[in-house]
Protein backbone atom coordinates (compact mmCIF):
# COMPACT_ATOMS: atom_id res chain seq x y z
CA UNK A 1 0.00 0.00 0.00
CA UNK A 2 2.95 2.38 -0.49
CA UNK A 3 4.67 5.21 1.82
CA UNK A 4 2.68 4.81 5.23
CA UNK A 5 3.65 7.74 7.41
CA UNK A 6 2.14 7.91 10.80
CA UNK A 7 4.60 10.20 13.03
CA UNK A 8 4.39 12.73 15.38
CA UNK A 9 3.47 15.85 13.97
CA UNK A 10 3.68 19.04 16.14
CA UNK A 11 2.44 21.65 17.16
CA UNK A 12 -1.46 20.97 17.19
CA UNK A 13 -4.01 22.84 19.25
CA UNK A 14 -5.61 20.52 21.03
CA UNK A 15 -5.02 18.68 24.05
CA UNK A 16 -3.53 15.19 23.95
CA UNK A 17 -4.82 11.89 26.49
CA UNK A 18 -2.94 9.15 27.11
CA UNK A 19 -4.63 5.31 27.47
CA UNK A 20 -2.92 2.55 28.90
CA UNK A 21 -2.07 2.61 33.04
CA UNK A 22 0.66 0.58 33.59
CA UNK A 23 3.51 -1.55 31.62
CA UNK A 24 1.95 -4.51 30.52
CA UNK A 25 0.33 -2.23 27.62
CA UNK A 26 1.94 -0.23 25.23
CA UNK A 27 0.57 3.22 26.08
CA UNK A 28 -1.68 4.87 23.55
CA UNK A 29 -1.74 9.15 22.93
CA UNK A 30 -4.59 10.96 21.55
CA UNK A 31 -4.56 14.13 20.12
CA UNK A 32 -1.96 17.04 20.41
CA UNK A 33 -0.61 15.85 16.69
CA UNK A 34 0.02 12.30 17.51
CA UNK A 35 -0.99 9.93 14.84
CA UNK A 36 -4.26 8.73 14.12
CA UNK A 37 -5.49 5.98 16.71
CA UNK A 38 -7.91 3.25 16.03
CA UNK A 39 -10.62 2.62 18.63
CA UNK A 40 -11.83 -0.79 17.78
CA UNK A 41 -12.65 -4.61 17.57
CA UNK A 42 -16.16 -6.30 18.00
CA UNK A 43 -18.98 -4.23 19.23
CA UNK A 44 -19.91 -6.98 21.97
CA UNK A 45 -17.67 -9.77 23.85
CA UNK A 46 -19.27 -12.54 21.89
CA UNK A 47 -16.86 -15.47 23.93
CA UNK A 48 -13.18 -15.65 24.74
CA UNK A 49 -11.92 -17.21 21.73
CA UNK A 50 -13.53 -14.98 19.38
CA UNK A 51 -12.54 -11.73 21.68
CA UNK A 52 -8.88 -13.49 20.94
CA UNK A 53 -9.40 -13.93 17.36
CA UNK A 54 -10.07 -10.55 16.66
CA UNK A 55 -7.61 -9.23 18.74
CA UNK A 56 -5.33 -11.14 16.30
CA UNK A 57 -6.49 -10.15 13.27
CA UNK A 58 -7.27 -6.34 14.02
CA UNK A 59 -3.62 -6.61 15.33
CA UNK A 60 -1.73 -7.72 12.57
CA UNK A 61 -2.96 -4.96 10.08
CA UNK A 62 -2.83 -1.94 12.86
CA UNK A 63 0.93 -3.26 13.91
CA UNK A 64 1.53 -3.40 9.70
CA UNK A 65 0.13 0.29 9.68
CA UNK A 66 1.68 1.45 12.58
CA UNK A 67 -1.81 2.41 13.97
CA UNK A 68 -2.06 3.12 17.58
CA UNK A 69 -5.01 0.96 18.56
CA UNK A 70 -7.10 0.29 22.18
CA UNK A 71 -9.13 -2.64 21.96
CA UNK A 72 -12.74 -2.12 22.58
CA UNK A 73 -15.43 -4.85 22.84
CA UNK A 74 -18.55 -4.65 25.30
CA UNK A 75 -19.35 -7.13 27.89
CA UNK A 76 -23.04 -5.76 28.53
CA UNK A 77 -25.37 -4.31 25.66
CA UNK A 78 -28.11 -2.41 27.31
CA UNK A 79 -29.45 -0.98 24.08
CA UNK A 80 -30.62 -3.81 22.14
CA UNK A 81 -33.90 -3.18 19.88
CA UNK A 82 -35.46 -6.51 21.21
CA UNK A 83 -35.77 -8.35 24.55
CA UNK A 84 -34.05 -11.42 22.56
CA UNK A 85 -31.49 -9.90 21.47
CA UNK A 86 -27.75 -10.52 22.58
CA UNK A 87 -27.11 -8.87 25.65
CA UNK A 88 -23.50 -9.54 26.19
CA UNK A 89 -21.43 -12.05 28.34
CA UNK A 90 -21.79 -10.05 31.74
CA UNK A 91 -20.07 -7.94 33.32
CA UNK A 92 -17.61 -10.77 35.12
CA UNK A 93 -16.65 -12.71 32.36
CA UNK A 94 -16.18 -9.92 30.06
CA UNK A 95 -13.84 -8.00 32.41
CA UNK A 96 -12.16 -10.93 32.62
CA UNK A 97 -11.79 -11.52 28.91
CA UNK A 98 -10.55 -8.02 28.55
CA UNK A 99 -8.03 -8.18 31.11
CA UNK A 100 -6.43 -11.26 29.34
CA UNK A 101 -6.54 -9.92 26.15
CA UNK A 102 -4.53 -6.86 27.67
CA UNK A 103 -2.20 -9.10 29.06
CA UNK A 104 -1.69 -11.39 26.13
CA UNK A 105 -1.38 -8.77 23.51
CA UNK A 106 -0.34 -5.67 25.59
CA UNK A 107 -2.48 -3.49 24.45
CA UNK A 108 -4.80 -1.03 26.04
CA UNK A 109 -8.46 -2.02 26.28
CA UNK A 110 -12.30 -0.30 26.14
CA UNK A 111 -15.61 -1.20 27.48
CA UNK A 112 -18.56 0.70 27.89
CA UNK A 113 -21.02 0.90 30.96
CA UNK A 114 -24.05 1.27 31.28
CA UNK A 115 -25.33 1.48 35.23
CA UNK A 116 -22.89 3.51 37.62
CA UNK A 117 -22.47 0.17 39.62
CA UNK A 118 -20.72 -1.43 36.95
CA UNK A 119 -17.95 1.47 36.51
CA UNK A 120 -15.81 0.68 39.41
CA UNK A 121 -14.96 -2.51 37.83
CA UNK A 122 -14.72 -1.65 34.54
CA UNK A 123 -12.27 0.90 35.63
CA UNK A 124 -10.08 -1.74 37.56
CA UNK A 125 -9.86 -3.22 34.06
CA UNK A 126 -10.05 -0.88 30.94
CA UNK A 127 -7.96 1.54 30.36
CA UNK A 128 -10.38 3.91 28.80
CA UNK A 129 -13.81 3.86 29.89
CA UNK A 130 -17.06 4.16 27.87
CA UNK A 131 -19.96 5.74 27.84
CA UNK A 132 -22.81 4.96 25.85
CA UNK A 133 -24.40 7.87 23.15
CA UNK A 134 -27.68 7.50 24.65
CA UNK A 135 -26.71 8.12 28.54
CA UNK A 136 -24.19 11.29 27.30
CA UNK A 137 -26.15 13.43 29.50
CA UNK A 138 -26.76 11.07 32.86
CA UNK A 139 -24.88 12.78 35.81
CA UNK A 140 -24.74 9.43 37.34
CA UNK A 141 -23.04 7.24 34.71
CA UNK A 142 -20.84 10.52 33.62
CA UNK A 143 -19.67 10.95 37.25
CA UNK A 144 -19.39 7.25 37.97
CA UNK A 145 -16.94 7.28 35.01
CA UNK A 146 -15.02 10.36 36.37
CA UNK A 147 -14.51 8.59 39.45
CA UNK A 148 -12.74 5.40 38.01
CA UNK A 149 -9.93 8.21 37.26
CA UNK A 150 -9.31 6.91 33.83
CA UNK A 151 -9.38 8.45 30.72
CA UNK A 152 -13.59 8.62 29.50
CA UNK A 153 -14.87 8.44 26.10
CA UNK A 154 -17.74 10.18 25.79
CA UNK A 155 -20.05 10.07 22.58
CA UNK A 156 -22.33 12.69 21.37
CA UNK A 157 -26.15 11.45 22.21
CA UNK A 158 -27.71 11.51 18.35
CA UNK A 159 -30.08 13.41 19.89
CA UNK A 160 -28.00 16.14 21.48
CA UNK A 161 -26.40 19.56 19.79
CA UNK A 162 -22.01 19.31 19.75
CA UNK A 163 -22.29 22.64 21.64
CA UNK A 164 -24.13 20.27 24.51
CA UNK A 165 -21.61 18.22 24.80
CA UNK A 166 -20.09 20.63 27.07
CA UNK A 167 -22.72 20.58 29.70
CA UNK A 168 -21.54 16.96 30.12
CA UNK A 169 -17.76 17.75 30.38
CA UNK A 170 -18.43 20.53 32.49
CA UNK A 171 -20.70 17.33 34.63
CA UNK A 172 -17.04 15.21 34.02
CA UNK A 173 -14.59 17.67 35.26
CA UNK A 174 -16.77 18.65 38.43
CA UNK A 175 -16.29 14.41 39.27
CA UNK A 176 -12.54 15.15 38.66
CA UNK A 177 -12.59 13.21 35.57
CA UNK A 178 -9.85 15.35 33.41
CA UNK A 179 -9.12 13.21 30.01
CA UNK A 180 -12.03 13.10 27.70
CA UNK A 181 -12.38 12.05 24.34
CA UNK A 182 -15.47 13.48 22.46
CA UNK A 183 -17.00 11.16 19.64
CA UNK A 184 -19.48 11.83 16.99
CA UNK A 185 -21.67 8.83 15.97
CA UNK A 186 -24.04 10.57 13.90
CA UNK A 187 -27.59 12.76 14.41
CA UNK A 188 -31.12 11.86 14.17
CA UNK A 189 -32.08 12.53 11.06
CA UNK A 190 -35.79 12.19 11.32
CA UNK A 191 -37.15 9.25 12.45
CA UNK A 192 -34.55 5.75 12.11
CA UNK A 193 -31.56 7.77 10.29
CA UNK A 194 -28.54 9.57 11.11
CA UNK A 195 -26.78 12.29 9.88
CA UNK A 196 -23.09 13.42 9.87
CA UNK A 197 -22.60 16.67 10.38
CA UNK A 198 -19.07 17.52 10.45
CA UNK A 199 -19.48 20.35 11.97
CA UNK A 200 -19.61 18.79 15.26
CA UNK A 201 -15.93 17.38 14.92
CA UNK A 202 -14.72 21.00 15.17
CA UNK A 203 -17.78 22.40 17.48
CA UNK A 204 -16.25 19.41 20.29
CA UNK A 205 -12.98 20.08 19.72
CA UNK A 206 -13.07 23.48 20.39
CA UNK A 207 -14.41 22.66 24.35
CA UNK A 208 -10.50 21.78 24.35
CA UNK A 209 -10.45 17.57 24.40
CA UNK A 210 -9.19 14.90 21.58
CA UNK A 211 -12.35 14.46 19.22
CA UNK A 212 -13.26 11.13 17.07
CA UNK A 213 -15.35 9.68 14.42
CA UNK A 214 -17.10 6.30 14.89
CA UNK A 215 -17.32 4.81 11.77
CA UNK A 216 -19.62 2.15 12.41
CA UNK A 217 -22.33 3.86 14.53
CA UNK A 218 -22.28 6.65 11.97
CA UNK A 219 -23.91 4.40 8.95
CA UNK A 220 -26.87 2.99 11.17
CA UNK A 221 -30.18 3.67 10.57
CA UNK A 222 -31.92 3.26 14.28
CA UNK A 223 -34.09 0.22 14.61
CA UNK A 224 -34.87 0.78 10.98
CA UNK A 225 -35.56 -2.58 10.90
CA UNK A 226 -38.11 -3.32 13.17
CA UNK A 227 -36.57 -5.24 16.21
CA UNK A 228 -32.91 -4.45 15.03
CA UNK A 229 -30.97 -1.76 13.62
CA UNK A 230 -30.12 -1.28 9.82
CA UNK A 231 -26.92 0.29 8.44
CA UNK A 232 -25.23 1.65 5.31
CA UNK A 233 -21.78 0.20 5.41
CA UNK A 234 -21.11 1.01 2.08
CA UNK A 235 -20.76 4.95 2.98
CA UNK A 236 -17.93 4.13 5.58
CA UNK A 237 -15.11 4.32 4.07
CA UNK A 238 -16.46 8.03 2.26
CA UNK A 239 -17.16 9.12 5.43
CA UNK A 240 -13.92 8.26 7.24
CA UNK A 241 -12.34 10.06 4.26
CA UNK A 242 -14.10 13.72 5.28
CA UNK A 243 -13.88 12.95 9.12
CA UNK A 244 -10.22 12.70 8.64
CA UNK A 245 -10.22 16.25 6.47
CA UNK A 246 -12.42 18.39 9.13
CA UNK A 247 -9.74 16.86 12.15
CA UNK A 248 -10.09 13.78 14.19
CA UNK A 249 -7.80 12.29 16.43
CA UNK A 250 -8.86 8.92 16.37
CA UNK A 251 -11.11 6.82 14.77
CA UNK A 252 -13.56 4.43 16.33
CA UNK A 253 -14.64 0.96 14.35
CA UNK A 254 -16.68 -1.94 15.24
CA UNK A 255 -14.95 -4.81 13.44
CA UNK A 256 -15.91 -8.46 13.05
CA UNK A 257 -15.11 -11.06 10.78
CA UNK A 258 -18.37 -12.32 9.82
CA UNK A 259 -20.56 -9.13 10.33
CA UNK A 260 -23.60 -11.55 8.79
CA UNK A 261 -23.64 -13.31 12.23
CA UNK A 262 -22.23 -11.06 14.73
CA UNK A 263 -24.26 -10.97 17.41
CA UNK A 264 -24.61 -7.34 18.27
CA UNK A 265 -25.10 -4.80 15.04
CA UNK A 266 -24.40 -7.15 12.46
CA UNK A 267 -26.15 -4.50 9.87
CA UNK A 268 -22.77 -1.96 10.85
CA UNK A 269 -19.96 -3.69 11.86
CA UNK A 270 -16.86 -3.75 9.25
CA UNK A 271 -15.86 -6.39 8.02
CA UNK A 272 -12.11 -7.12 9.09
CA UNK A 273 -10.98 -7.72 5.59
CA UNK A 274 -11.98 -4.01 4.69
CA UNK A 275 -10.49 -2.13 7.31
CA UNK A 276 -6.46 -1.79 5.87
CA UNK A 277 -7.70 -0.22 3.21
CA UNK A 278 -9.95 2.25 5.37
CA UNK A 279 -7.34 3.03 7.64
CA UNK A 280 -5.04 3.67 5.11
CA UNK A 281 -6.38 6.44 3.37
CA UNK A 282 -7.37 7.41 6.96
CA UNK A 283 -3.81 8.15 7.79
CA UNK A 284 -2.67 9.84 4.88
CA UNK A 285 -5.53 11.88 5.23
CA UNK A 286 -4.49 13.12 8.65
CA UNK A 287 -1.09 13.26 8.35
CA UNK A 288 -1.86 15.52 5.19
CA UNK A 289 -4.20 17.70 7.87
CA UNK A 290 -1.20 17.67 10.23
CA UNK A 291 0.91 19.03 7.67
CA UNK A 292 -0.83 21.45 6.44
CA UNK A 293 -1.37 23.41 9.94
CA UNK A 294 2.48 23.20 10.66
CA UNK A 295 2.84 24.64 7.00
CA UNK A 296 -0.53 27.25 7.26
CA UNK A 297 -1.15 27.78 10.63
CA UNK A 298 -4.74 26.84 12.21
CA UNK A 299 -8.01 27.54 10.60
CA UNK A 300 -8.26 31.57 11.09
CA UNK A 301 -12.08 32.56 9.14
CA UNK A 302 -13.75 34.42 11.48
CA UNK B 1 -16.99 66.08 45.93
CA UNK B 2 -13.97 67.81 44.55
CA UNK B 3 -11.10 64.51 46.13
CA UNK B 4 -13.42 62.87 47.57
CA UNK B 5 -13.01 59.29 48.56
CA UNK B 6 -14.91 56.03 46.46
CA UNK B 7 -15.36 54.97 48.91
CA UNK B 8 -19.21 55.50 49.82
CA UNK B 9 -20.16 54.91 46.61
CA UNK B 10 -18.64 51.33 45.71
CA UNK B 11 -20.61 48.65 45.37
CA UNK B 12 -19.72 45.73 47.99
CA UNK B 13 -18.58 42.43 46.34
CA UNK B 14 -21.71 40.51 46.90
CA UNK B 15 -24.17 42.94 45.22
CA UNK B 16 -23.14 43.06 41.54
CA UNK B 17 -22.10 39.82 39.15
CA UNK B 18 -18.79 38.35 39.73
CA UNK B 19 -18.10 34.98 37.87
CA UNK B 20 -15.74 32.94 36.52
CA UNK B 21 -14.09 32.63 32.91
CA UNK B 22 -15.94 29.25 32.38
CA UNK B 23 -19.57 30.18 33.70
CA UNK B 24 -21.85 29.06 31.08
CA UNK B 25 -23.48 32.73 29.44
CA UNK B 26 -26.97 31.90 30.92
CA UNK B 27 -26.01 31.48 34.62
CA UNK B 28 -24.72 34.85 33.66
CA UNK B 29 -27.41 36.26 32.31
CA UNK B 30 -29.49 35.37 35.80
CA UNK B 31 -27.15 36.53 37.89
CA UNK B 32 -27.24 39.98 36.17
CA UNK B 33 -30.81 40.06 36.06
CA UNK B 34 -31.42 38.91 39.76
CA UNK B 35 -29.04 41.66 40.50
CA UNK B 36 -30.34 44.30 38.46
CA UNK B 37 -26.84 45.37 36.69
CA UNK B 38 -26.03 44.95 33.36
CA UNK B 39 -22.14 44.50 33.90
CA UNK B 40 -20.30 41.08 35.34
CA UNK B 41 -16.81 41.23 36.38
CA UNK B 42 -14.99 37.97 35.12
CA UNK B 43 -12.15 37.16 38.20
CA UNK B 44 -9.88 33.87 38.38
CA UNK B 45 -10.26 32.10 41.73
CA UNK B 46 -8.03 34.70 43.56
CA UNK B 47 -10.40 37.36 42.09
CA UNK B 48 -7.81 39.22 39.89
CA UNK B 49 -9.89 40.99 37.36
CA UNK B 50 -9.74 39.34 33.64
CA UNK B 51 -12.67 40.56 31.73
CA UNK B 52 -16.26 42.67 31.89
CA UNK B 53 -18.98 41.36 30.22
CA UNK B 54 -21.96 43.83 29.65
CA UNK B 55 -25.32 44.15 28.51
CA UNK B 56 -23.67 45.67 25.29
CA UNK B 57 -21.68 42.83 24.56
CA UNK B 58 -24.46 40.41 24.92
CA UNK B 59 -26.29 42.71 22.46
CA UNK B 60 -23.51 43.10 20.14
CA UNK B 61 -23.37 38.93 20.00
CA UNK B 62 -26.71 38.37 19.46
CA UNK B 63 -26.70 40.68 16.82
CA UNK B 64 -23.26 39.19 14.76
CA UNK B 65 -23.59 35.91 15.64
CA UNK B 66 -25.17 33.38 13.30
CA UNK B 67 -25.08 30.30 16.21
CA UNK B 68 -28.49 29.32 17.44
CA UNK B 69 -29.34 30.65 20.93
CA UNK B 70 -28.62 27.45 22.73
CA UNK B 71 -24.67 27.59 21.45
CA UNK B 72 -24.39 30.64 22.52
CA UNK B 73 -25.72 30.00 26.06
CA UNK B 74 -23.24 27.22 26.77
CA UNK B 75 -20.52 29.30 25.77
CA UNK B 76 -17.93 30.02 28.22
CA UNK B 77 -18.38 33.74 29.59
CA UNK B 78 -14.82 34.86 29.02
CA UNK B 79 -15.28 34.22 25.25
CA UNK B 80 -17.93 37.41 24.61
CA UNK B 81 -15.88 39.77 27.35
CA UNK B 82 -14.19 42.92 27.09
CA UNK B 83 -10.56 41.27 28.27
CA UNK B 84 -9.02 44.73 28.19
CA UNK B 85 -11.64 46.87 30.35
CA UNK B 86 -11.63 49.80 32.07
CA UNK B 87 -11.48 49.97 36.25
CA UNK B 88 -10.07 52.26 38.36
CA UNK B 89 -8.10 51.73 41.67
CA UNK B 90 -9.60 51.95 44.87
CA UNK B 91 -7.97 54.89 46.33
CA UNK B 92 -9.24 56.57 43.43
CA UNK B 93 -10.87 60.11 43.07
CA UNK B 94 -14.43 60.72 42.72
CA UNK B 95 -13.79 63.47 39.95
CA UNK B 96 -11.64 61.08 38.47
CA UNK B 97 -14.03 58.11 38.25
CA UNK B 98 -16.85 60.81 36.84
CA UNK B 99 -14.20 61.87 34.32
CA UNK B 100 -13.36 58.31 32.83
CA UNK B 101 -17.17 57.35 33.12
CA UNK B 102 -17.60 60.39 30.55
CA UNK B 103 -14.76 60.30 28.93
CA UNK B 104 -15.19 56.44 27.93
CA UNK B 105 -19.10 56.13 28.02
CA UNK B 106 -19.39 53.24 30.67
CA UNK B 107 -21.94 53.21 33.41
CA UNK B 108 -19.95 50.50 35.23
CA UNK B 109 -16.51 50.36 36.52
CA UNK B 110 -14.63 47.87 38.44
CA UNK B 111 -12.54 48.62 41.65
CA UNK B 112 -9.58 47.05 42.16
CA UNK B 113 -6.75 46.94 45.00
CA UNK B 114 -3.14 47.04 44.30
CA UNK B 115 -2.85 43.51 43.57
CA UNK B 116 -5.35 43.55 40.64
CA UNK B 117 -8.20 42.13 42.68
CA UNK B 118 -11.54 43.23 42.51
CA UNK B 119 -12.69 44.83 45.68
CA UNK B 120 -15.98 46.58 44.26
CA UNK B 121 -17.91 48.18 41.51
CA UNK B 122 -19.18 51.75 41.07
CA UNK B 123 -22.22 51.66 39.13
CA UNK B 124 -23.74 55.08 38.21
CA UNK B 125 -26.65 55.18 39.99
CA UNK B 126 -24.75 55.93 42.65
CA UNK B 127 -22.92 58.50 41.32
CA UNK B 128 -25.99 60.61 40.62
CA UNK B 129 -26.93 59.74 44.11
Amino acid sequence: MGNISNKKISPSIFKSVDIGYDKNVKKVTIGNGSPLALIGGPCAIESKDHAFFMAEAIGKIVDDLNVPWIYKSCYDKDCRSAPESFHGCGLEEGLQILSEIRKEFGIPVVSDFSDPSWAKATGEVCDLVQIPAYLCRQTTILRAAAQTGRPIHLKKGQFMSPWNMKNSVRKIEAAGGKNIILTDRGTFFGYNSLINDFRSLSIMAEIGYPVCYDATHSIQNPTSMGIISGGERQFIPSLVRAAAAVGIDALFMEIHNDPKNAKSDPNTVINVKYIKKVLVQAIKIHQLRLELIKELGADEVD
Amino acid sequence: MINTSISNITLPLAAFPIVSSEAPLISVLQLMSKLSIGHACVVTENYNLIGVFTDGDFRRMILNSQKPLSALLMDDILIHSNKDPKYVLENEHFENVKSIMQKNKVWDLPVINQEHKLVGLIHMSSIVK
